[in-house]
């Protein structure tokens, strides 16, 4: 058996077994949780963690820990789908630019900057405030918020695609339009768009956490790691336990795929091959 | 390099207009909500007809829009819906606490970072570094609103060394000023410091395989100085620059922060607009927090260009 190379698949072998709990903490939440996150147990209000609750019991009775297994959907979902949104509006964006350059390239770049200098959660917290409190809407406006990010990476991606002899050689053929586009410039696109979805999806699950923790996002009772935070901060003396288990929840969730990002950027980087 | 600040100050104000444009579009981006928002669901047509004949808001999008702007640039934000009270003065009110606490913030990022970073930067690839490294990654991924209920759970309630929450202007009590805002300046900071350590780690290693930090060595020179005094001011040139783009995450991070420490600042009030569907408050709130990153964008790409006009001509 050949040695792991730690410096290539490190990060990977890190954050993977997280990453797929959290998958499998989603997909099969009503096995894995121990009670029913909505069930109102006024008998053992505010108990600490117990072996019947592992992780106490909120100020309605429910489970904590069966609370932040359900949560962990709608951090999923919210995640892969602004992530998409952004990913497809990005790469289109990017790719139209680099494809015609000139003055379009130039209109939308600069407004791709203008936008990229908003702070994101300002820009989350009043799309909400317009589009209504929906956990629909939270997933538009954040994959709103990645558009300009991955339009500027496709674009770059694709600028240099195009200086590439090959993609010469594909047009003196007669490759054009979207056949180009689909056969020569996607795939070259696809291993940064990857690296960049991973870090995107953490700064996502984020963001869908700080919208439910200022009750604009996920709304109670539905469980959310963000309105989670929010009511154990209330509850913070007598029972600090609410708000731990869901904020250890979103901060390993966030700290695993940020360093998915990083790994499979060691893993896609040429540099570190040899 | 004349040239170069003209086009940059030029750019700016085009910036400036499509930036507000973008919020302008974003608030009305549902025809009649604002109406709809201020007063309730169950609010009569004619209720709705007459309030948006007064607010002005039966007229076209781009008329509104021309017609707001042109008071904006004057500091005039027009009246809040909730109370009829100007809303530019309690902007202006405001304005410091918030430009308090995201220096404040500010500080303790580009402290940790330039401590950190250039100790990691210096170990390449040894102990340190790594260790640095991971707790960078650590910092950037701690949800900030969580990282302060922590705090005020440790340092506020368990061991009460310091307020919970609140605000006292620092002109009728400097002492108590500061320990409030103690608190959520590490917690503003200490997340924004995640990508910053990194930044700063990146730069040193590239200074460091210089020749001139060569010489340096050659002349037998202390590592102490050979960092403080060569490699450090090379390196902060390239940190600068993210430092700012930083700086305007960072401010974004007051929104949420000023509602969990209970501070009176932009930020709050941005929620205060949402809360009471007031939308003159949010569109202000908002505004002036986007110039504040905007501004600070500006005034860094400039300071660059006088340090090192190579740079941004490389870039441009």
């Amino acid at each position: 058996m050949g040695r792991i190379n730690w410096r290539k698949y490190g990060l990977l072998i890190f954050s993977l077994p997280v990453v797929v709990l959290l998958f499998c903490a989603s997909a099969f939440s009503s096995f894995l949780a121990p009670y029913d996150p909505y069930y109102l147990d006024v008998m053992y209000m505010l108990e600490g963690p117990s072996s019947g609750h592992l992780f106490g019991t909120d100020e309605l009775g429910r489970d904590v820990l069966s609370r932040t297994i359900y949560a962990s959907q709608i951090s999923i979902v919210v995640g892969l789908i602004a992530v998409a949104i952004g990913m497809t509006g990005g790469t289109v964006i990017g790719i139209t630019a680099a494809y015609f350059g000139g003055l379009i390239d130039n209109l939308l770049m600069r407004l791709m900057d203008i936008l990229f200098s908003f702070p994101a959660i300002l820009l989350a917290v009043i799309l909400m405030a317009s589009l209504g409190t929906s956990i629909l809407n939270a997933m538009l406006a954040i994959g709103i918020i990645f558009i300009p990010g991955f339009a500027r990476l496709t674009r770059a991606v694709t600028q240099t695609v195009q200086r590439q002899q090959y993609l010469e050689a594909a047009i003196c053929i007669g490759v054009s339009g979207p056949r180009l586009i689909w056969r020569e410039i996607l795939p070259n696109v696809f291993g940064p768009v990857v690296v960049e979805a991973a870090v995107a999806f953490s700064y996502a699950v984020l963001l869908e956490s700080a919208l439910s923790f200022l009750g604009l996002g996920a709304q109670p009772p539905e469980p959310s790691w963000g309105n989670m935070i929010n009511t154990g901060r209330g509850f913070i003396e007598q029972a600090p336990w609410i708000s731990l288990a869901p904020g250890m929840a979103l901060f390993l969730c966030v700290f695993s795929f940020n360093i998915l990002g990083d790994g499979l950027r060691d893993l896609l980087d040429p540099k570190l091959n040899k | 390099m004349i040239r170069l600040i003209l086009i940059r100050l030029l750019t700016f104000v085009p910036t400036v207009i499509v930036a507000s444009m973008v919020l302008f579009v974003a608030v009305n981006v549902v025809p009649g909500s604002a109406s709809k928002a201020a007063l309730g669901i169950y609010a009569t047509p004619q209720a709705v007809k007459r309030f948006e004949h007064q607010h002005g808001l039966d007229r076209p999008l781009v008329i509104q829009y021309v017609e707001w702007a042109g008071k904006a640039v004057r500091g005039n934000f027009g009246m809040s819906f909730q109370n009829a009270v100007a809303v530019g003065p309690e902007v202006k009110k405001r304005l410091p606490v918030t430009l308090q606490l995201a220096g404040m913030a500010f500080l303790v990022a580009v402290g940790l970072a330039i401590s950190l970073g250039a100790l990691a930067g210096f170990y390449h690839q040894r102990l340190p570094d790594v260790c640095i490294t991971s707790i960078a990654t650590l910092f950037g991924s701690v949800p900030n609103f969580w990282l302060a209920t922590l705090l005020i759970y440790l340092f506020s309630l368990h061991l009460g060394w310091l307020p919970t929450g609140g605000y006292v202007p620092y002109s009728e009590d400097l002492v108590a000023n500061l320990r409030g805002m103690i608190l959520p300046s590490i917690a503003l900071g200490v997340v924004s410091s995640g990508l910053l350590i990194r930044i700063m780690r990146t730069s040193l290693i590239e200074v460091m395989s210089a020749h001139f930090i060569e010489t340096a060595q050659s002349k037998g020179i202390s590592n102490f100085n050979l960092v403080i005094r060569h490699a450090l001011r090379n390196a902060l040139i390239p940190f600068l620059t993210v430092s700012a783009v930083e700086f305007g995450f960072l401010v974004g991070g007051v929104v949420i922060l000023e509602d969990v420490f209970r501070i009176p600042g932009i930020g709050s009030l941005v929620l205060v607009g949402i809360i009471n569907r007031d939308y003159p408050v949010l569109l202000a709130a908002a505004m002036v927090i986007t110039m504040i990153v905007l501004v600070t964008n500006l005034l860094v790409d400039l300071l660059a260009t006088m340090i090192d006009p190579r740079q941004v001509r490389a870039r441009n």
